[in-house]
């Protein structure tokens, strides 16, 4: 299904952040797609079920929560999981292109959020340096 | 047990200074007026800290300093980037720093405001302190922006339902909520209007039509009637403000819709009182600006290779440096770029020397080569942050921190640098 993505700040990751970006409690409130109800039934996904959202810049599966969001856009919470799929083009004014990016999201059947370490070995994948 | 009273809240750019927090045995124990995410801050603060650490080996606080310095000695083109979180002297000792090395230097507003930035130099802003807007505004217009999750005070303290001197609570106020989804600000207002996602300029300026008297149909999925209400309320109020957030910065147009929204609030200037305020995050992102402004004369996205400042956003922005692989090394301080960056961005980061200064284990300590952690300002150690409206607060040092503050960090790298 081809959905908008907008990404944003919500208390939860602001909570979570403060307690430690590397804790459970971050991993569960920012890895987390807010999906419309109707858009979920119609993906087959229900609260917690993965789904995967790709962009021409990347891909990530996450958690699936329902309810908070239009339909035809999903919602992911700043972050790294959100930035697995934002565009580093800033069109000359040093912003990326953090909100209304195309993408497209798919149920994973019994899949699981890709995790920190998955993301933090994607970074460093092309140098090993640090 | 002792109780500081008034202490400012290192959290966001609302900088609430009614905070009182309860210390027993040099330990945060409970906070009082604090919202969840800054009572979070505030309790959690000893916890999940940085250790000093040089290529993935913990080392002492001295090594990762002399490190560091070598780092930024060595490297032809390196960013210093992030300063939002900390106070204003680390954030004058960063200018230093970059002057020293010829270095890019940026803040968070490229990523934040700095469409804000950009849209004010072209064409002005007209602005006030949120002390004006709790006592008399009577028309609040948040647009692109949800202060019920980032800025959870401002609408008890500034905005909705404060006991202004002229306005007292919700009743004498009419707020507007315009975004692209209903969230918990929409449930805190009198009107919500929703804009399609992407589509925010075509709604500034059919607002600006209305304004100016002409006829104006649908736009951005609003119905021309509802734009021809929201115009005339704007018109008729007596002192209204657009506080406004990344909805409009981040979004397709970024500098271009805050171009809009500023100039829509000067033709409301012909008919009566109206402001405009971004809602800033970090709670010194504004200091940031403020600072590198009155030491550079620049806000951010600039470079010291040729020995003075030279300013070019898209150029020596963060994002687009390291996307583009151009900086060699870096020093991050007081931000996480892992965390909040487009994964082009952070893969360059993870791939070259980086240094980062931090109070906590972040995303980006997770990659650098070094990490050197600090005192928390606000929290550990005291010095100035700039509130969203740009009045300058001290913070407060409540506990006692074995960590250094940023700027005595930055000083001995300065220092081992040749300074
Ligand atoms: S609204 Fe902002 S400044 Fe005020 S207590 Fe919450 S986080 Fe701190």
């Amino acid at each position: 299904m081809e959905v908008l993505l907008n990404t944003g700040r919500t208390v939860d990751q602001g909570v979570s952040m403060e307690r430690g970006k590397t804790s459970q409690e971050y991993f569960e409130k920012v890895a987390v797609a807010f999906l419309h109800p109707e858009d979920a039934k119609e993906l087959g996904v229900g609260e917690g079920q993965a789904v995967r959202l790709t962009t021409e810049f990347g891909s990530v599966v996450l958690r699936c929560s329902l309810g908070n969001t239009e339909r035809g856009s999903v919602f992911v919470p700043m972050g790294p999981w959100a930035n697995a799929l934002t565009s580093a083009l800033t069109e000359g004014t040093g912003m990326p292109s953090l909100k209304g990016l195309r993408a497209k999201i798919e149920a994973v059947p019994g899949g699981k959020p890709t995790t920190l370490e998955e993301l933090l070995r994607s970074w460093r994948g092309r140098s090993g340096s640090a | 047990m002792v109780l500081r009273r008034g202490v400012v809240c290192p959290f966001c750019g609302c900088l609430c200074d009614d905070l009182e927090v309860e210390v027993e045995d040099g330990r945060i124990v409970s906070t009082k007026n604090a919202c969840p995410v800054s009572r979070s801050k505030f309790l959690s603060h000893a916890e999940d800290r940085a250790r000093p650490m040089v290529g993935g080996r913990e080392v002492s606080v001295e090594e990762a300093i002399e490190e560091a310095a070598r780092i930024l000695r060595e490297a032809d083109f390196p960013l210093i980037y992030g300063l939002s979180s900390t106070e204003s002297d680390a954030q004058r000792m960063a200018v230093r720093l970059a002057e020293l090395t010829g270095a890019s230097l940026d803040n968070t507003s490229s990523t934040c405001h700095g469409p804000t930035v950009l849209a004010a130099q072209e064409c002005g802003a007209v602005k006030c302190t949120l002390g004006e807007v709790k006592n008399r505004a009577d028309l609040i217009v948040f647009w692109g922006c949800n202060p019920a999750e980032a800025h959870i005070r401002h609408p008890i303290r500034y905005s909705i339902t404060p006991a202004g001197m002229y306005r007292q609570g919700k009743k004498e106020r009419f707020v507007v909520h315009v975004d692209v989804r209903e969230t918990r600000t929409s449930k805190m207002v009198n009107q919500f209007v929703k804009v399609q996602m992407g589509r925010d300029y075509e709604l500034l300026s059919a607002l600006r039509a209305a304004v100016r008297g002409y006829e104006v149909k649908e736009a951005a999925g609003v119905p021309g009637e509802v734009i021809k209400g929201l115009a005339e309320r704007m018109k008729g109020c007596r002192f209204g403000i657009i506080f406004f957030g990344m909805g409009l910065t981040m979004s397709r147009g970024k500098n271009l819709n805050i171009d809009a929204a500023l100039r829509l609030v000067r033709d409301l200037n012909e008919h009566t009182k109206f402001l405009i305020m971004p809602m800033r995050g970090h709670f010194n992102v504004s200091g940031a600006n403020e600072v590198l402004t009155w030491l550079t004369g620049y806000p951010f996205a600039l470079n010291f290779s040729r020995g003075y400042p030279v300013y070019n956003p898209g150029e020596f922005s963060a994002v687009d440096l390291l996307s583009r692989e151009e900086c060699d090394a870096a020093l991050i301080l007081a931000s996480d770029p892992a965390a909040h960056f487009p994964a082009a961005a952070v893969r360059h980061l993870a791939s070259i020397p980086t240094v980062v200064i931090d109070p906590k284990v972040s995303l980006t300590s997770k990659l650098a080569r070094v990490v050197i952690p600090s005192a928390i300002a606000g929290i550990e150690c005291e010095g100035t942050a700039y509130r969203m409206d740009g009045v300058p607060l001290r913070l407060k040092r409540i506990v006692d921190s074995p960590y250094l503050p940023d700027r005595e960090i930055l000083e001995r790298i300065i220092e081992r640098v040749g300074g």
